[in-house]
């Protein structure tokens, strides 16, 4: 569904995403994973057909981001990381609006379905400044699915989001793959990789640094972890392949030790030697 | 592009000026400025002076009628699209439909033409009041139209090229500032020297100023027309070419 190969977007001196190939197979939900500054938003407004790549090329739906950008805006969704909502609209303006832009029959219609997915019929004719943050987020994944897009873009979907509406949200997400629809997901929420991603792709400054399942990149680095606080005070872990790999390892240390399964922070932190921010 | 693509563009623009125009701070901002130029030139100060054969006044309301319509086309443009583009982001959703980027022109352009056209009646009531010889006519209706569409072409080009909202500003204390007070809004124009007079003729509200004033066609009007015209196809293409070229 979606082929990037050798896609690079520089802002003055900065490489923001740097030589990514990567393919996106229909109706996958794909995480790209990494800290701020990885590279992810940029990488979403390549395929989206907000920013222009410098070079490489972009394929979404066998369409070319460049030349084909008409067409390609039919069949994608895009949830933005940063809200670009009308606020002194209300979630109906907001929603009526988008389906005009995209020359959707029975708007009507898709207004309330859009509104009634997301949990916000009965406050439809509300100005959107007067929603929570989760409301907000809410509305924004309502309008990029409302076109039924073939291709849905979720950039940071539950940024700020409390525990209870953030899964929520991941229902919603769940439902888009069940109807057939490939989701892009960039995250830095490790519990939403793993439990949304059939693939995760990490990023670290503009690069891809690994491509795989969740469970084959925690395989790759080792499945448990030994974790101890060293005696300059400093939180270190061992990476093991096996439990009892792990218990003997720490058998070896004196210090108070924990053995838990490997997520995919680990998996980062192995590539990287960086910690992501939560 | 298709039939009305620019229309959910321009319906957006509308359903916010209308949240806006019920608050009182917009009618008194669009109306502030013109009114006090209005009682203290022609009232106050005008009183004294004749113009052509008429009033100061006479002569003043078409010229605040023309700068009204430029700083409120030319202004909510820009400074929309510029914080639009920027801060709230609205702009991308334009850019990620479907639709033209002639059509994304086409819709902020009638927005602002709207706008301006909205606070120019609000001054020509005042004029209605105040000048026994204030008219309207056909060619004073075209040029307040074409007047309008120039400058929210200029707020597009501005908006899209200024990199924060404090350019917005900037760019409109260099051109339209000036424009508004050396065009022929508040004196004749060929009162001035010479080596002055060409820099006014080069601002596309001295032409606005002549031909809103005008009753009828002749070369002088014509030749301003013309510039207008250039000036408005110049603008619109070159802001349709930022909307075409933009990219985060």
């Amino acid at each position: 569904m979606i082929q990037l190969e050798s896609l690079t977007k520089t802002y003055g001196r900065v490489r923001a995403v740097d030589g990514v190939t990567l393919t996106m197979a229909r109706g996958e939900v794909f995480g790209l994973l990494g800290p701020n500054g990885a590279g992810k938003t940029t990488l979403i407004k390549m395929m989206t057909t907000l920013s222009r790549p410098d070079s490489g090329s972009c394929m979404v739906g066998g369409l070319d981001v460049r030349s084909h950008a008409a067409a390609l805006k039919r069949l994608i969704g895009v949830m933005p990381q940063e809200n670009n909502l009308d606020r002194e609209l209300t979630a109906r303006e907001n929603l009526l609006i988008y389906g005009m832009l995209h020359h959707l029959d029975d708007l009507a219609l898709r207004v309330e379905g859009a509104l009634s997915t997301v949990g916000l019929l009965d406050r439809s004719d509300s100005v959107v400044s007067q929603f929570s943050g989760g409301m907000q987020r809410r509305l924004l994944l309502g309008r990029a699915l409302m076109t039924q897009p073939a291709v849905v873009f979720l950039d940071e979907p539950s940024i700020g989001l409390d525990p209870q509406i953030r899964r929520q949200m991941w229902d919603l997400i769940r439902k888009a793959r069940m109807d057939g629809r490939t989701v892009v997901i960039t995250t830095h929420y490790i519990e939403e990789a793993e439990v949304l991603c059939d693939r995760v792709g990490v990023m670290a400054r503009g690069t891809l640094i690994a491509l795989d399942t969740p469970s084959a990149l925690r395989t790759r680095v080792g499945e448990y972890v030994v974790e101890f606080v060293d005696k300059e005070g400093r939180l270190t872990q061992q990476m093991c392949r096996s439990r009892a790999d792990a218990q003997d390892a720490a058998e070896k240390i004196e210090d108070r030790v924990t053995i838990r399964r490997s997520n995919l922070e680990d998996v980062f932190i192995k590539l990287t030697g960086e910690r992501l921010e939560q | 592009m298709k039939t009305l693509e620019w229309y959910p563009v321009y319906l957006r623009e509308m359903l916010l000026f209308k949240r806006k125009l019920f608050k009182l701070g917009y009618l008194f901002s669009a109306m502030v400025v013109p009114v006090i130029y209005l009682v203290a030139f022609g009232l106050g100060l005008g009183r004294s002076v004749q113009t052509g054969g008429g009033t100061y006044l006479d002569f003043l309301i078409p010229g605040l009628v023309a700068m009204s319509s430029m700083n409120n086309s030319y202004s909510w443009v820009a400074s929309a699209l510029n914080l639009n583009r920027l801060y709230f982001k609205t702009f991308q959703i334009f850019v990620q439909a479907p639709i033209s980027p002639f059509a994304i022109m086409i819709g902020e352009v009638l927005a602002g033409m709207t706008k301006g056209l909205f606070a120019s009646v609000l001054i020509m009531l005042v004029g209605f009041a105040v000048s026994v010889h204030f008219r309207i006519t056909a060619i004073f209706v075209t040029t307040l139209l074409l007047n309008c569409f120039l400058f929210a072409c200029l707020g597009i080009v501005t908006g899209m090229l200024t990199r924060s909202h404090e350019d917005t500003s900037t760019y409109s204390n260099f051109f339209i500032l000036p424009m508004a007070f050396f065009s022929g809004t508040f004196f004749p124009v060929d009162r001035v020297p010479l080596f002055i007079k060409w820099i006014i003729y080069i601002m596309p509200l001295t032409h606005t100023n002549i031909l809103i004033r005008s009753a009828r066609i002749d070369g002088q009007t014509a030749a301003s027309l013309a510039v207008l015209l250039v000036y408005a196809a110049g603008f619109f293409a070159y802001g349709s070419h930022l909307i075409r070229r933009y990219s985060e």
